[in-house]
């Protein structure tokens, strides 16, 4: 949307009409902790290496469909990686590497008796 | 010295800006009042994009009159709503709006 006060992303969502707020207290998830805490370490002053913001335009470019579709932390977690695919800090294949060899060995653990 | 000090009345402008930014739609083009400089920060509009070599710009905490940013709700006339905003999206008001 483009008006005279420029564009509305679809995240820029204050004074929409959104019904009920669900006053119910969600859990903090360990993986959510853990996103957090890397997103942390990236963004430090001594490594800056994807800032806050970068995360932000990153979800920003997800498209409404995908935006809408995925948890506060799970943005966090496709920006993130996005973002360092596209600075070449991991490559595409080293993270799906990664999540195979992570998968595998969290399949072997629930197969122990 | 900075633009503007505490008790200036400003306005937003909408600068039309692809990428991220950080001023919602909601608040452009109102006039509000400087409540409290902040200090200097990299401008997160280039960060978004990996710049982190500066310049720092002026951020600045900014009150609006709550029931003229929602002509359509009933909101107590004394409600202000205080959100930070960078210099470069700032201008001396125009208007006459109450200050809050």
């Amino acid at each position: 949307m483009q008006d005279d006060k420029g564009s509305k992303g679809y995240h820029d969502v204050g004074g929409d009409p959104a019904g009920e707020i669900p006053k119910v207290e969600l859990p903090w998830l360990h993986w959510e902790k853990q996103v957090e805490a890397i997103r942390g370490l990236l963004g430090d002053g001594t490594r800056r290496i994807v800032s806050l913001d970068e995360v932000r335009r990153g979800f920003e470019s997800f498209g409404i469909d995908k935006y809408n579709s995925l948890s506060f932390y799970r943005r966090r977690l496709e920006a993130m990686t996005d973002i360092l695919i596209e600075k070449g800090i991991v490559t595409q294949a080293e993270l799906d590497s990664a999540i195979k060899a992570g998968t595998t060995r969290w399949s072997d653990l629930d197969e122990t008796p | 010295m900075t633009r503007f000090a505490v008790g200036d009345r400003v306005q937003v402008l909408a600068l039309r800006k692809e990428g991220h930014v950080r001023i919602p739609y909601y608040v452009r083009n109102h006039a509000g009042c400087v409540t409290e400089y902040c200090g200097t920060y990299l401008n997160p509009e280039d960060l978004a994009v990996g710049k982190t070599s500066g310049p720092a710009v002026d951020l600045y905490r900014v009150a609006f009159v709550q029931r003229l940013l929602w002509p359509d709700d009933v909101i107590p006339a004394q409600d202000t709503l205080v959100i930070e905003i960078y210099d470069h999206w700032l201008t001396p008001a125009q208007d006459t709006d109450h200050a809050p």
